[in-house]
């Protein structure tokens, strides 16, 4: 048995209340750590809402956006394009687009397209195929068809109700009621790419919308477009599309006002319609634009309501390219550069006097090369009128002999060629103005005094845009004004205010009075009784001339067995005093500018001045 | 006692009443924002007064030491058998004619209560080996035969309940042998309890892991659910704008996903406030169990703090994709009548601790 012991319960209670001493400060311990694992769990949750609501609101929220609310774009009209007498040459018509949301038809997609196949009287394999392709590229509703008739739209509201997710909508679409005649002025619209939709979506372009290709589409595209609208509408989880919590109205393109005079514009047309080559009038007294023909011509209609595929295989595999402007291509200039010769050689003092002759034997012989005139028999004794208005290859060979090719390249820019002529167009080529570093450079062979004489007579390695030449003989026709040729006069904004654009000179060249009227006087004479008589009008002054541009000697690799007719020129201006009208044709592989092209700007200026066409035959002319 | 000394006395209470009511309005507020004028939304009014009702009650009328420990065992065996028949019909509500009712709600306050009662008793700071064995037993039976109804709240509670074990004392080597023990366990069961996982509870795991990939199948909850908190912005939509809640794009909205119903509506302003309350709330049980004048009270009130922090963590943790996507409700802003009934219950154990130390001699 145990002995009893008092201090036995000492120890015991020092134990005791040892241990509620301990359990007290663990206690205390172990309460803090609680508390801390409770705010700093809390703090870690309210880090983690700060990230999500404030850092990453913008992303969570654009999803929120992209997941519950249908836009829908309502396209801005495009604005309108007018000539300068009034005539609306590109505009907007109202349509009726067949639409197709495939959200709201997810399940039954192939009931609804057959049930539409129905009524539109198409086939379901076609109809389906164009569904799905149309699917993938588009965000949001598909476009089914385009331009429905009354009837299709009666029928297609009738059964509403069993066409879920089929909308009919009005929509403004491009329209161009004067088809091929405006096809290179104007250019075109087609769907905007994938591609370029990602680039442009930042300035408010839509999948749906339609981009200028080319002409005054491309280069005013940012006037002519103006601002989609939208509207949003909630949609729910189940796809059910609720109230309209956003409207913008679309802000429509503004308008554009052309100089180009329509009458003159489809007479050019149909001067040039069989032929290849290219017609551009310009008004002397500011370069305003008159007149802009390319021909072969496209509908540019085409490229809203869609070729058929014989169609887009022809205008594709065209060898004549009908896409091209060829106003705006370079070509060899033939003899229209001879006026340009004629200035080389007045100004350089090589022709002293207008009376100085040369005597032209058919050829001209030079180190042992023989250079041929045009007319084998030759022209006998020319003179500086003379030779502007007979063409005379010898008389310009021999004062090209006594140029520098430098000299001659120097006074050729300063008449605009080898450079874009200011009109700011994409497609615009700069044409070719050939001199010594350039030969040196490119065909490490320095230059011979042949080439110049080639030169001389617009032949060898130049190249001049058809608005390039009209422009040298504006400037002649106007006393050495070289103005930058421009086609729109007026922005309209739908505000109402109207931006003028004014005509701006390049620069003025001055050129001694004398050796002007020679030069015009040789240009009068070439149409009063030289080789561009077929663009003579009684009673009114017309000036020209004529080229005939060999095709073979610089691309002769390249045509190889195709046409070798030369390239028709004519390059004129009508008026005296004041010109009203200078113009350049070109007709390719037309034969000669005389015989060819020199009529054609003979119609274009009686229907410009409104003279009546005569009955009779204009007699036949030589070459 | 002076007016001075009763003012002080109920400082705590005060506090605590005052911010439960304030939440309770939110919740209020937030089940009108997402059901409106519907049934619904009057079912949760009502509960919320009845749950305030009680919290009063419990608190001002009731004295925890003078709980019966055979009472809540009586309690406890009932609960079990409760728990054992929605095991049998597996079914996570019963329903008894006028009210239905999910049963694994009640184990929290009444575990809460056994635990600390038994574990009030040890006079040591670390729990005994026999103490710490009978009380896992505790938790474990009605948590085995929570497990195959509600897996997400079994685990949930697993958590809760050990974790008050762990900060009512547990000695340092049977936690390193737990959790070596736990690891080798861990490392073999996880593959065979992988395996054994429901599809959509696999799912709920990629969908964690990986939200936006799987935005259409298993992450959905959670994408919707990031989208509406992060769309909320600072401000937030306002009263009933949000898109994610009006547009029905957030699935389980009343219950699961009502916090970020919140987080949509009033912004990350909303949220702070939600927060600040709800962390407050936190902090007072754990003041009261500092102040407290016996164990029992000490227990109790933090039991009741770590029972209702891990609730919402879970909550607020899934829905912010912190933690995976459980499928618990958030106190006071879901809907619900026993999650609502169950947190007032909880609270007015804290509460009264707070009221009663005063009366001690």
């Amino acid at each position: 048995m145990k002995r009893f012991d008092p201090n036995d319960f000492l120890i015991r209670d020092f134990f005791k209340t040892k241990q509620k001493i301990l359990k007290g400060i663990f206690w205390e311990k172990r309460l803090f750590w609680a508390k801390f694992l409770i705010i700093f769990s809390l703090a870690i949750l309210w880090f983690r809402f700060f990230y999500l609501q404030v850092v990453k609101y913008s992303y969570y929220y654009k999803k929120a956006k992209e997941r519950s609310v249908v836009s829908y774009v309502i396209k801005a009209p495009r604005g309108e394009i007018v000539t300068s007498d009034g005539v609306i040459v590109a505009t907007n018509r109202a349509v009726f687009q067949l639409y197709l949301d495939p959200e709201l038809i997810k399940d039954r997609e192939d009931a609804v397209l057959y049930k539409l196949s129905k009524i539109l009287k198409e086939d379901f394999g076609i109809l389906k195929e164009r569904y799905y392709l149309a699917k993938k590229s588009f965000l949001g509703r598909v476009l089914i068809k385009r331009n429905l008739n009354w009837d299709e739209v009666a029928k297609i509201m009738v059964r509403r109700y069993y066409l879920p997710g089929v909308k009919v909508e009005v929509e403004a679409e491009r329209y161009y009621p004067y088809g091929d005649m405006y096809f290179h002025l104007i250019g075109y619209i087609s769907k905007i790419t994938m591609k370029e939709y990602k680039e442009l979506k930042e300035k408010g372009y839509s999948m749906e919308d339609y981009i200028g290709r080319a002409g005054i589409e491309k280069e005013f595209e940012k006037e002519l477009k103006g601002k989609n609208g939208a509207i949003e509408i909630e949609r729910d989880a189940y796809g059910r599309l609720g109230k309209v919590i956003n409207r913008i109205s679309p802000v429509p393109g503004n308008d554009l006002v052309l100089t180009v005079n329509h009458n003159l514009q489809v007479k050019a047309y149909e001067l040039m319609k069989e032929k290849n080559g290219a017609l551009v009038a310009l008004s002397p007294q500011d370069g305003s634009v008159l007149a802009m023909v390319s021909s072969p011509s496209i509908n540019p209609q085409k490229f809203i309501d869609g070729f058929t595929k014989e169609e887009w295989k022809r205008i594709n595999q065209n060898p004549d390219n009908p896409f091209l402007n060829r106003v705006l291509q370079p070509y060899p200039p033939g003899s229209t550069y001879k006026v340009i010769t004629a200035i080389a050689g007045l100004e350089a003092g090589v022709i002293k006097n207008v009376n100085d002759t040369v005597f032209c034997s058919g050829y001209y012989k030079f180190k042992n090369r023989i250079f041929r005139c045009w007319k084998p028999e030759g022209h006998k004794s020319v003179n500086l009128i003379k030779a502007i208005a007979y063409s005379c290859d010898v008389y310009f060979y021999t004062v090209a002999s006594k140029l520098d090719i430098d000299y001659l390249a120097e006074v050729s820019r300063k008449w605009g060629l080898g450079k874009p002529t200011g009109l700011g167009w994409s497609e615009e080529k700069s044409g070719f103005v050939p001199d010594r570093a350039w030969k040196e450079k490119t065909f490490k062979e320095p230059w011979y005094p042949g080439e110049t004489i080639i030169i001389g007579i617009g032949q060898g390695y130049l190249l001049a845009t058809p608005l390039q030449m009209a422009r040298v003989y504006m400037a002649i026709a106007n006393g050495g004004y070289l103005y930058k040729p421009y086609v729109v006069k007026k922005i309209k904004r739908v505000n109402g205010n109207v931006i003028e654009i004014a005509p701006q000179i390049e620069k003025h060249l001055i050129l001694n009075s004398r050796y002007l009227e020679w030069i015009r006087e040789g240009l009068l004479e070439a149409v009063r009784i030289g080789t561009g008589r077929g663009a003579f009008i009684p009673g009114l002054l017309v000036s020209g001339k004529t080229g005939t541009a060999q095709v073979v000697s610089l691309s002769a690799k390249t045509k190889k067995d195709k046409s070798l007719e030369h390239h028709a020129w004519f390059v004129s201006y009508a008026g005296w005093s004041q010109p009203q009208i200078v113009s350049a044709i070109l007709v390719e592989h037309g034969g000669h500018g005389g015989a060819v092209a020199a009529p054609i700007a003979q119609k274009l200026y009686k229907t410009y001045f409104g003279i009546e066409e005569p009955k009779k035959n204009i007699t036949k002319l030589p070459e | 006692m002076g007016i001075k000394g009763i003012k002080e006395n109920f400082r705590e209470i005060f506090w605590g009443i005052l911010i439960v009511f304030i939440l309770a309005l939110l919740g209020i507020l937030n089940q009108w924002i997402i059901a409106g004028n519907s049934t619904l939304f009057w079912k949760n009014l009502f509960w919320h007064l009845a749950g305030f009702t009680i919290l009063i009650f419990l608190t001002f009328l009731v004295d925890y030491r003078k709980i019966p420990v055979q009472i809540i065992w009586y309690i406890y065996l009932v609960l079990l058998f409760v728990l054992f028949i929605s095991f049998i019909l597996k079914k996570r509500w019963l329903s008894l004619g006028f009210v239905v009712f999910q049963p694994s709600e009640f184990v929290k306050p009444v575990l809460v209560l056994l635990i600390s009662l038994i574990a009030s008793k040890e006079p040591n700071p670390y729990l005994k080996i026999r103490t710490l064995v009978k009380l896992l037993a505790i938790i474990i039976i009605p948590l085995v035969l929570i497990l195959p109804v509600d897996l997400d709240y079994a685990f949930i509670m697993m958590v809760m309940f050990v974790s008050f074990l762990f900060f009512i004392g547990i000695p340092k080597r049977i936690i390193i042998a737990f959790g070596l023990i736990g690891l080798i366990v861990g490392l073999v069961v996880c593959p065979v309890f992988w395996k054994n996982l429901k599809p959509h509870q696999k799912g709920r795991i990629y969908g964690y892991l990986n939200p936006e990939k799987y935005a259409k199948t298993w992450g959905y909850q959670l994408n919707q659910a990031l989208i509406a908190i992060g769309s909320g912005g600072f401000w937030g939509y306002g009263f009933k704008k949000g898109w994610s809640t009006r547009l029905n794009y957030l699935p389980a909205k009343h219950t699961d996903l009502a916090f970020a119903v919140w987080a949509e509506t009033w912004g990350f302003v909303g949220v702070s406030l939600v927060l600040l309350l709800y962390g407050y709330l936190l902090y007072l049980c754990i003041k009261i169990s500092y102040i407290a004048k016996d164990w029992l009270g000490k227990y109790l009130s933090l039991g009741v703090a770590l029972v209702l922090f891990w609730q919402a963590m879970f909550n607020i943790g899934g829905c912010a994709g912190l933690l995976p996507m459980t499928s618990i409700p958030f106190p006071f802003l879901s809907y619900g009548g026993s999650i609502t009934i169950s947190a007032y219950i909880l609270l007015s154990l804290s509460f009264n601790t707070a009221l009663k130390r005063h009366f001690f001699k």
